[in-house]
């Protein structure tokens, strides 16, 4: 059976820890906190992944809680959001003594902002906050950032956005326990489809690595995936909306996680699924089509792993899956005792 | 002069003196584990005051022993609380007040759940919803002015 073997604990963070996100091609890891502070982690020796130092510690930039951070898709910038409403850009400064500066700062928000994300291109960046709005951005010469647009159809705060993998396509998550699904029609952004089951907030949600499936967690205690299904599809699903796809639930995972789960992640190497939660339980899991014959309309979940108090009896607030196959098994977690894991799947 | 949203609440006798513990066997032995009880939470929180009246939560009845479940095995705590009204606005504070007393009196270990009692709010979904939202409540404490209203409701706090 597999499972998870933890290879490292990162100690320096002096309050919870927020969430975790891998460089994209470096194994680097950031990690950002209630301490007000992002801190950068690098693995000593790229064969030895037991041995971590952090490198930097970004202070300074933000007055209260870092949400949540995200690494440009070149890896030269990092975004920052946070409690006190605004979201940071940073840049390391590669001639002088590597230190990261903050070269921007984007405001707008009205209360805290809770997650950003980089379009595939790195062209856009999304941000969102408990002011209910999501917010997209052009990423301009000179670190200059301009508004294209926000979006104002949750009901509730906006807990996540993120990026399809490889389209100029956004989906937000929120605490009025729907997912929204955001599209560009020359340069007017608007809601194309609005994803409807969860019981409770939407905490997380990620893209599968095709792109054409969803995986969502929520306060509910399920993980739910959620399929595209575009108009014309060969099985007859009705796209209510001219010309548009619809998003459609496939499966849904009940029963596993105990408590909310905060965050999920879907491995772009090798297609698991990880998500973690309050319950303090890392779970694994497979999405396998039950009906090749009809690909992705019901999907079978199966539990493949499970590291239990893997924060010991924290909370666990992020879970991420390095993103490419360098270190595909790797897996790092964020949670409540301050501490940041690195963990390895082990076959 | 601001209107009470209560104006005039019922009052109830408080228990006298710091803890309304009876004496058990084991409190003599100290090799027994101490677990904590549901009557050790009601300990923490029955002095909180009602942020609109000079009393406690206990005196309001918006606390009682009976309404507050523990499972020191699971780490687990169900704390449910009756508003004095059912429109009562300050439901959401008072939850606050209980969750950031039991955050810094109890060990790390416990997971606490706080709730309004079934059918005593009108808005109880909402209330719940919002209490038990971390992200939120992680917001709410680094808001300098509710930490100050809360500090003062947990000022009288023994």
């Amino acid at each position: 059976m597999p499972r998870l073997e933890q290879l490292a604990e990162l100690t320096g963070h002096e309050d919870r820890v927020w969430c975790a996100t891998w460089h994209p091609t470096k194994p680097i890891l950031a990690t950002c906190s209630g301490d007000k502070t992002v801190r950068i982690w690098q693995a000593t020796n790229a064969q030895d992944p037991s041995k971590w130092q952090c490198t930097n510690v970004l202070e300074g930039g933000h007055k209260r809680t870092i949400r949540s951070v995200a690494w440009s898709p070149d890896g030269r910038q990092l975004a920052t959001g946070s409690f006190d409403a605004t979201t940071g850009i940073w840049e390391r400064d590669e001639d002088e003594n590597g230190d990261y500066e903050c070269v921007a700062t984007l405001e707008g928000h009205e209360n805290e902002t809770k997650s950003i994300a980089w379009s595939n291109s790195g062209a856009l960046l999304a941000t969102c906050s408990r002011d209910k709005s999501v917010w997209i951005w052009e990423v301009e010469e000179d670190n200059d950032f301009e508004c294209l647009s926000v979006l104002q159809e949750h009901t509730q705060d906006v807990k996540m956005v993120a990026w399809h993998p490889t389209e100029e396509l956004l989906a937000s998550a929120s605490y009025d326990d729907t997912i929204k699904i955001w599209k560009d029609d020359d340069d007017d952004w608007y809601c194309s489809d609005t994803l409807q089951g969860h019981e409770s907030t939407v905490w997380a949600i990620d893209f599968a690595p095709s792109g054409d499936q969803i995986v969502s967690a929520s306060a509910d205690q399920t993980l739910k995936i959620w399929k595209r299904f575009p108009p014309g599809n060969p099985l007859g699903i009705v796209t209510p909306r001219r010309g548009e796809p619809v998003w459609k639930c496939v499966a849904t995972v009940a029963g596993q996680h105990e408590r909310c789960i905060y965050s999920v992640s879907w491995s772009k190497a090798h297609g698991l699924i990880a998500s973690a939660g309050a319950d303090n339980t890392i779970r694994l899991f497979e999405a396998i089509d039950a009906r090749p014959e009809a690909p992705g309309v019901l999907v079978e979940i199966v539990a493949v792993a499970e590291a239990k108090e893997a924060h010991g009896t924290s909370d666990i607030n992020s879970v991420a899956w390095y993103p490419s196959e360098t270190h595909g098994d790797w897996l790092a977690s964020g949670g409540d005792d301050g501490s940041v894991r690195i963990w390895r799947l082990v076959q | 002069m601001t209107t009470l949203i209560n104006q005039n609440p019922i009052i109830y006798e408080a228990s006298a003196g710091h803890s309304t513990r009876e004496w058990r066997e084991e409190d003599d032995d100290e090799n027994s584990a101490d677990a904590i009880d549901a009557q050790e939470i009601f300990d923490l929180i029955r002095s909180i005051s009602d942020p609109e009246h000079p009393l406690s939560l206990e005196q309001l009845n918006v606390t009682q022993r009976d309404h507050i479940q523990v499972s020191d095995e699971n780490n687990s705590i169900l704390v449910e609380f009756t508003p004095t009204i059912p429109h009562c606005s300050m439901a959401t504070l008072i939850g606050l007040c209980i969750r950031v007393r039991l955050l810094r009196c109890l060990p790390s270990r416990f997971k606490v759940d706080i709730s309004v009692r079934k059918g005593t709010h009108q808005s109880e979904h909402a209330v719940n919803k919002q209490l038990n939202d971390k992200e939120r409540v992680a917001a709410a404490l680094e808001n300098s002015h509710l930490l100050e209203v809360v500090n003062q409701c947990l000022a009288t706090a023994t």
